[in-house]
């Protein structure tokens, strides 16, 4: 690998895009593939597969007839951004952190989102359409809302289904959920959309308090990033 | 208290009209308030001309109590001095907090926030853009 090309690799990442290296092993000529951007030119087999690699977040070996090559994937961390600076956030704050992936609190009111009750997580006091346009929702994102206040929901779920975030979830009954579905069915957004919100919710696994909801919040999630295909992992 | 009867048509036309929304070209002074309870947050831009306020602009990131005070402000404000803004919302608070009158002309449409009475946590909401304004004519004075 060269100089150059390991500064790409480098900037990629701080950038937080997802890429694979593609190496060829038998001359060891490297190159970068951005696995979700269609590129002219590029072996279609080669495509499909970094495209694949990084959805499942596991480099490979891809066998070619030309030889074989290794797709090294570089994946942004995840990051899971809590809207909703209340009881259950600050169970599932630390735990998500503990998982391994990074976590942010949106909260706009400040007597919420207090250091004091969310000691060393990132807190944004600002309302979800001003954070979540600075923090920046990818493929990587999952998104819990948590306010039970239409307000700042809303505009967070809003957001987050004009995303590629691979978990989007809200918390509330099954009468609060049919009444945002209509709500934001009325902004536009259509049933197929509307289906990814997970709601009510968490994986049913009778969780009562805050730190069980929490829990199961972060095992649906685990779930849809590592076993997207398993049962009862899809939202709708 | 049904949430229908506190958020009543009336209520929600004038929140909808956003009368008064947006920025001012160039204000005489701005003030934000915040209430951190619920998140409501208002920036309020005035500009004054011999003393009395020429024109308002506002941004509300708000429940639809805070937008449709703020639309309330956006067209009466205009042309009043600032005593007269101060009275209004003391008098509003009266009305609200001690089953005062509805303030009289040309402030009689607050009459809409009647129901939010029996809601006091609510009351803030109705009262922060007369807050922001109150703070910004303060500062437009310094």
């Amino acid at each position: 690998m060269t100089k150059d090309l390991l500064a790409r690799i480098l900037a990629e990442v701080a950038a937080r895009k997802p890429l694979v290296v593609a190496t060829d092993l038998s001359t060891g000529a490297a190159r970068l593939v951005h696995p979700f951007e269609p590129e002219a030119g590029l072996d279609p087999a080669l495509a499909a597969a970094a495209r694949e690699a990084a959805a499942r977040d596991e480099s490979t070996k891809l066998e070619r007839p030309g030889g074989a090559t290794f797709l090294r994937v570089f994946n942004p961390p995840v990051q899971v951004v809590i809207v909703g600076a209340v009881h259950i956030a600050q169970s599932l704050a630390p735990m998500v952190k503990l998982a391994g992936y990074e976590v942010v609190v949106v909260d706009p009111r400040r007597a919420f989102a207090t250091e004091a009750r969310f000691e060393g997580v990132p807190l944004v006091r600002e309302w979800p359409d001003e954070a979540l346009a600075r923090i920046g929702l990818g493929r990587r994102t999952a998104l819990v809302t948590m306010t039970h206040d239409p307000k700042i929901d809303d505009p967070a779920l809003a957001a987050a289904l004009r995303s590629d975030a691979f978990y989007v979830g809200s918390l509330g009954s099954k009468k609060t959920q049919a009444a945002r579905r209509e709500r934001l069915r009325a902004q536009g957004f259509p049933d197929a959309a509307l289906d990814r919100i997970r709601g009510p919710v968490g994986l049913p696994i009778g969780a009562r308090s805050p730190g069980e909801i929490a829990v199961s919040i972060l095992s649906q999630l685990v779930m849809a990033l590592r076993a997207p295909a398993a049962p009862g992992a899809s939202a709708a | 208290m049904t949430s229908d009867a506190l958020y009543h048509e009336a209520l929600l036309r004038l929140a909808r009209s956003a009368t008064g929304a947006g920025r001012l070209p160039a204000p005489h002074a701005t003030a934000e308030r915040d209430n951190p309870l619920c998140g409501d947050d208002v920036v309020l831009e005035v500009s004054l001309e011999d003393g009395r306020i020429a024109a308002v602009g506002h941004r509300v990131r708000g429940c639809v109590l805070c937008q449709a005070s703020a639309s309330i402000l956006g067209a009466v404000a205009p042309g009043r001095a600032p005593a007269e803004i101060a009275r209004a919302r003391a008098e509003l608070a009266a009305m609200l907090r001690e089953a005062g009158a509805v303030p009289a002309a040309p402030w009689e449409e607050l009459a809409v926030f009647l129901p939010v009475r029996a809601v006091p946590s609510r009351h803030t909401c109705v009262l922060l853009p007369f807050d922001a304004l109150g703070d910004a004519l303060a500062r437009a004075r310094e």
